[in-house]
């Protein structure tokens, strides 16, 4: 399995990231993206900006551990992750996952996994700025009852 | 402790395997060639000279872990069950990781498989990408772990977790210990402070719950990390409270993570 993780402050290339992912393969039949982006309400109705901060060093590992164990649960032949930090906008794309794997359900199955450890993982944070003062996102519980759906029996 | 490939005269021997008993053998090694990021992006996108790299290497690793023995003078020649080679492109260091595991139900281990496998795969990467980037660096090439055997079972993070307890007077003479604490995120502005460095023999016991009631004891403000939600990090893996830490370790407390 091709593993590319990177961490940026740089917006990325969706369809340049999906040549990469299936450059010189011909097996690969099935690729599911997802795209994370900023919204303009969230906690507060009025977000103009936020701040993204990470933990560098344990930000990578713990997405190439999630990555992983998602290559043990499901017949994948590629993950890319990437994530961005520092301050970005509504509109803006602030996370990719994209999964390739033979035959679609592994493809879709693992994008969805990653993306729930992800959210309650790897080590980043979210500062809202809005036109009434800033503050520190708070964890949803609908985040963690997420990616209990994945927890093995 | 002593050198099983040295015998008593101090020569040169292949240890004598004949009577161990067969148990089940793995070992995982890493190692990573760091290039320039151009090399990095035409790698990725398959458009190099010599074609496939990456499946080129694995198969290189995957040959060279079977013909170890022909390599290292006193390795057995084994009859692997496994080799896997995983390739991680990683865009931030300009280098990609390569890690080799192995696998045998035998009678000697399998470290200089998973070793081989991953100097080998590098240096394949390294021939298939000198075309255009010949200042290409191979590094950090390394066990991570290894399992079964006589020796047991082994891990650099166990390893490094855990230091041999030092020599004798040597031990006497290090300097104080320090554990540095950092914070992160909400919590580093809520208590006013992102970084502390804490004497070791302050902690009421060696572990994560000892570093909490530490802090605690030199200002009250760190009664915060009792909250239950908050998280910890050893050496940046997840730890829990009753997790042992060692002196020299690097500790970070944050609250819930928010990404995605």
């Amino acid at each position: 399995m091709k593993i590319a993780i990177s961490v940026q402050k740089a917006t990325f290339d969706t369809e340049a990231e999906q040549r990469r992912l299936t450059a010189g393969r011909l097996d690969v039949g099935a690729v599911v993206s997802f795209t994370g982006r900023v919204r303009d309400a969230n906690e507060r109705p009025d977000v103009t900006a936020l701040t993204l901060e990470h933990f560098p060093g344990m930000t990578e590992k713990s997405l190439h551990e999630i990555a992983l164990e998602a290559g043990e649960r499901w017949t994948l032949q590629a993950v890319t992750i990437i994530h961005r930090v520092g301050r970005l906008e509504p509109g803006d794309a602030i996370v990719l996952v994209m999964t390739a794997s033979p035959h679609r359900r592994a493809a879709f199955e693992a994008c969805d996994f990653i993306m729930d450890y992800l959210k309650t993982r790897a080590p980043f944070w979210k500062k809202e700025h809005t036109d009434s003062g800033s503050y520190w996102v708070s964890e949803r519980p609908s985040d963690r009852e997420a990616a209990k759906r994945w927890e093995l029996s | 402790m002593t050198l099983t490939h040295l015998n008593a005269r101090g020569e040169a021997h292949m240890v004598d395997v004949a009577d161990k008993q067969e148990t089940r053998r793995e070992a995982r090694a890493r190692g990573s060639v760091h290039m320039q990021a151009s090399t990095l992006a035409l790698l990725a996108d398959g458009d190099l000279p010599k074609g496939d790299v990456l499946a080129t290497a694995r198969i290189a690793g995957i040959q060279a872990a079977k013909r170890t023995h022909e390599l290292i003078p006193l390795c057995h020649a084994l009859a692997l069950s496994k080799v896997s080679l995983e390739f991680t492109l990683d865009a931030a260091e300009n280098c990609v990781h390569v890690e080799a595991f192995c696998r045998l139900n035998g009678r000697t281990g399998v470290e200089m498989e998973a070793l081989t496998a991953v100097s080998v795969a590098c240096l394949t990467l390294y021939d298939m990408c000198k075309a255009v980037d010949r200042g290409m660096i191979i590094d950090g090439v390394r066990l991570e772990q290894k399992s079964g055997g006589r020796s047991g079972d082994w891990s650099r993070q166990a390893a490094l977790d855990s230091p041999p307890a030092s020599s004798g007077e040597g031990g006497a003479a290090a300097p104080t210990k320090t554990l540095r604490v950092q914070f992160l995120a909400e919590l580093r502005e809520r208590l006013g402070t992102g970084e502390y460095h804490l004497e070791w023999e302050r902690l009421p016991s060696p572990d994560i719950a000892g570093v909490k009631l530490a802090l605690i004891e030199r200002d009250p403000k760190f009664k915060a990390l009792l909250d239950q939600r908050v998280l910890c990090a050893c050496n940046e893996a997840m730890s829990q409270d009753g997790a042992a830490i060692s002196p020299g370790d690097e500790i970070a407390f944050f609250p819930p993570v928010t990404g995605g």
